[in-house]
């Protein structure tokens, strides 16, 4: 076993010290999760780990008077479960948090490591691009917004660059009329880490005609990265959701997405699921935004 | 790199020195020789290394040692007072909930984490919270019956 370094960062400022020193030799450990697993299997073996577990700085969610929802990069998954603040700002996080693997990994896992990781079959991905969030980074030249849509660009590769972690999270408030949903397929939720297909809405529907003003998708599990599915809300966004509508954009949805093909399904079986679970979630949201769910604050 | 790091092991206090990437259940299995802790998967999803750091279940074979120091853990040994069982754990045997045993101490930690929190747990949150446990001796009903029967009824 090679000789690991470790910082405990107590700032975010020593953190981004430490990776400037790394030079790109530095992992980032935060909630754990994925690094020891990688590290067990021997995919990963650091020679530095900077540790931003105990950055208080990192940590809590916030919500702004303008309604804008701020989550620390550290903030657990089961914070995110089971914040009120977060329920009443965004719906859809905590129905997204609730589907992550299982209560231990909830316990630990934080919602920036998640997204650092750009696991193309995480669920916090997903939620990040529906709700077109920004991601704020902290780097050696100060901090940097970065749009969810464009924060995931390669297999496990993020728009961060090196010498930058993630710091926070920032969802801007719902429009009213707005209704959001997300859904999940998964052999057993809780250790089906391959083979997941998800789908995240957020759909925005004029009262008087019915019509989805805008339309936020996000999908998971259906290509190298996580998705957004930018020709499937074309296709959506000024329609009315009846069933041509539906079947047309989930024709566009299938060209859309490059799903791998695994030990479990095929390409085209995953092009299907994400068809039927586009459906389904897309329906929720829009009766949520019928109702009125999330126009309440 | 070596670190000098606490743990409070079963309210017990024990400094241990580790390297940056050791694991919690290396430090509990081999350095307290506290072998209840079965380690299987290595990757989050067995479930048989459940401890508690500070009251919430954590796998403790990929939880690193550096990070759960100062903090408080519980392993299956620290669950029984004063060499008595623990009334899930009296349950598990009544209910025969244990078969081959291996995944025992991560359902009975996971449990325990549980009614701690929840001491009116319902059936569907005993099956949630289990769902990220798994036995391959004989399936779940007999773990699921024998939490469920040592949920407080309200009286």
């Amino acid at each position: 076993m090679s000789e690991c370094r470790y910082t405990r960062a107590r700032r975010v400022d020593e953190a981004v010290a430490a990776l400037a020193e790394a030079k790109g030799d530095a992992h980032v450990i935060a909630g754990g999760i994925a690094l020891g697993i990688l590290m067990n299997e021997k995919l990963v073996s650091p020679t530095w780990l900077v540790d931003i577990s105990r950055i208080e700085a990192l940590k809590g969610i916030v919500r702004g008077p303008d309604g804008t929802l701020r989550i620390g990069a550290l903030t657990t998954h089961r914070e995110v479960e089971e914040s009120p603040a977060v329920a009443a700002a965004q719906p859809m996080l905590p129905e997204m948090a609730a589907e992550i693997a299982c209560g231990r990994i909830k316990n630990r896992g934080t919602f920036g490591g998640n997204l650092s990781l750009a696991d193309p079959q995480g669920d916090p991905p997903v939620a990040v691009i529906a709700l077109r969030a920004t991601m704020r980074a902290a780097g050696p030249l100060g901090v940097r917004d970065i749009p969810a849509t464009e924060f995931f660009r390669d297999l496990y590769t993020t728009a961060l660059r090196e010498g930058e972690l993630l710091q926070e999270v920032l969802f801007p408030p719902l429009a009213p009329g707005a209704g959001t949903a997300y859904g999940k397929f998964a052999a057993r939720r809780a250790m089906d880490y391959t083979s997941t297909v998800a789908v995240g809405v957020r759909a925005v529907v004029e009262p008087a005609t019915g019509c989805i003003k805008d339309i936020g998708l996000g999908l998971g599990g259906v290509g190298p990265i996580p998705v957004w599915a930018r020709a499937t809300e074309a296709a959506l966004r000024g329609m009315r959701p009846e069933p041509a509508v539906i079947d047309r954009a989930c024709d566009v949805l299938v060209d859309e997405i490059e799903p791998l093909a695994d030990h479990l399904y095929s390409a085209d079986f995953k092009r299907h699921v994400a068809t039927v679970i586009l459906r389904r979630t897309l329906a929720r949201a829009c009766a949520r935004a019928a109702r009125g769910v999330e126009a309440r604050r | 790199m070596s670190i000098e790091i606490t743990l409070e092991v079963n309210g017990r206090t024990h400094r241990a020195r580790v390297e940056p990437t050791t694991t919690l259940i290396e430090v509990l299995r081999e350095t307290l020789g506290l072998t209840g802790t079965n380690k299987d998967c290595g990757m989050g999803i067995c479930g048989v290394c459940t401890v508690l750091v500070n009251g919430r279940t954590a796998s403790s074979c990929i939880l690193l040692a550096v990070q759960a120091d100062g903090e408080r853990i519980t392993t299956v040994e620290g669950l029984e007072q004063d060499g008595h069982l623990t009334p899930l754990q009296e349950s598990f045997l009544r209910f025969g909930a244990v078969q081959c045993g291996y995944c025992t101490p991560g359902f009975l930690m996971t449990a325990t984490a549980l009614l701690a929190e929840k001491p009116r747990a319902t059936r569907p949150e005993i099956v949630d919270a289990l769902r990220g446990n798994i036995c391959r001796c004989t399936g779940y009903k007999k773990i699921v019956e024998a939490v469920e029967s040592v949920v407080a009824r309200p009286s």
